[in-house]
């Protein structure tokens, strides 16, 4: 019920929304991956989403987050995320917050562009959006109500490269984490996409339908140990088609369904989410 | 304890955010910022489609207009592409820059684009030129007479 009121919900909004003004919207279709466009300098990007994972042995859990992305700099992008959780069985809660900075240190286009990227994480354990995934084990399942009292602050590092081959964007991440709160050493992670616009050349007319509006792409990741151990058979792995259609010229609407490949990842992660772009301090 | 090192944390990143935000908004030309002379030399495969020039119209308009204007006659983030200097580069330079970006200035890239679609951009430059030009000569001929 819950999980069809947020649908309903987030479809309402992008209806709304599709009717705004026009300007500026950059769409990334990835959910976890990170290429090396930044936001816009003076750009703020609002986003509500939502990951849904639907584990082998039942016991749904929806975790529905808002993003808050503005850009700082031409080089220094900047994030806060504010997260929940919901399930039939056990209610809901607040699972925490995040503040992410993406950095570009090279000025123009190279055939790798890096981007460093550091964050913060005040999360618990019952935190499910799944933006990134690292070491192994699989997601612990108590009571919501229990595992909202284990607290975590973590800092999480990535490298993020990204090229464009052709008309393709290809993006490679690697993740690294470190549990501040408990010793279980610097877990890793890694995350790869391409993806691409379907259109080719802009028609002249106002279209909301034409190829040149969406971006498809693939994206796998995963966890890959820690210090402490490798774990190869309890690591969780996943593979997931994703689309991006720009609804208007500042809404995007991105959709993504994840396959998991190993034992401990659930069997499907249903992403969905919704992209507003609003421009900030912009004078004639 | 903890809490206190949380709040600290905030505090400071919202402090330097908001510094940085305050010099960002200071955008200066960089003179420096030049395509090579291969790319430059680049012609624009569109030069001889003159009807995809609506389709680089509405590409500024998304992509451009909140920098550069909607008439591409600068704005606080951008500076003026009808300008003689900025008009005056080649369609392989405008392309560069356009697909380059430059960071540095906040100038994004572009490179997201299809192809394509950045040519329409620079054809669209050259088309709203002429037709500022057009309304200007207009405008001279009126207040002549």
């Amino acid at each position: 019920m819950k999980l069809r009121l947020n649908i309903i919900f987030m479809f309402t909004v992008a209806g709304l929304a599709a009717t705004a003004p026009p300007l500026l919207a950059q769409e990334r279709a990835y959910f976890v991956t990170y290429d090396h466009y930044l936001e816009e300098p003076g750009h703020l990007e609002i986003a509500v989403a939502n990951s849904s994972g639907f584990p082998r042995d039942g016991g749904a859990r929806h975790a529905p987050w808002l993003e808050l992305e503005y850009g700082l700099t031409g080089w220094w992008t900047a994030e806060l995320y504010l997260e929940g959780v919901t399930s039939r069985r056990d209610g809901s809660a607040f699972t925490g917050w995040r503040w992410e900075n993406r950095f570009r240190p090279l000025k123009g286009e190279h055939a790798v562009n890096p981007v460093l990227y550091v964050e913060y994480e005040s999360i618990n354990e019952a935190s499910r959006i799944q933006k990134e995934i690292v070491g192994a084990g699989r997601l612990p399942f108590e009571p919501i109500a229990e595992l909202r009292e284990k607290h975590a602050h973590e800092l999480e590092g990535k490298l993020i490269l990204s090229s464009v081959v052709g008309a393709w964007n290809v993006s490679e991440n690697v993740v690294f984490e470190k549990n501040l709160s408990a010793d279980e050493g610097v877990e890793f992670g890694y995350s790869v996409g391409v993806s691409r616009a379907v259109g080719t050349l802009a028609s002249g007319a106002s279209c909301r339908f034409c190829a040149e509006n969406f971006v498809v792409g693939l994206e796998a990741y995963g966890g890959l140990g820690s210090t402490e151990a490798f774990a190869a058979a309890q690591q969780r792995h996943y593979v997931a088609p994703v689309v991006a259609w720009r609804l208007s010229d500042r809404t995007t609407l991105k959709a993504s369904v994840g396959f998991g490949l190993t034992e401990n990842a659930d069997r499907a992660l249903l992403r969905l989410g919704f992209v507003y772009e609003l421009p900030i301090g912009v004078r004639k | 304890m903890i809490r206190r090192a949380q709040q600290a944390i905030v505090v400071f990143l919202i402090a330097s955010a908001s510094g940085v935000v305050a010099i960002a908004q200071i955008r200066e030309r960089d003179s420096e910022w030049t395509a090579p002379s291969e790319a430059a030399a680049r012609p624009n495969p569109l030069a001889g489609r003159p009807e995809t020039a609506a389709g680089g119209a509405k590409l500024f308009h998304v992509r451009c207009a909140s920098c550069h204007g909607p008439d591409g006659r600068g704005a606080s983030k951008g500076p003026d592409l009808m300008d003689a200097a900025v008009q005056a580069q080649t369609d392989g330079a405008l392309f560069w820059k356009l697909s380059n970006g430059n960071t540095r200035a906040g100038m994004p890239t572009f490179s997201f684009l299809p192809e394509p679609q950045r040519w329409q951009l620079v054809l669209h430059l050259r088309v709203a030129r002429r037709a500022a030009e057009g309304r200007a000569r207009a405008t001279g001929i009126s207040e002549a007479r």
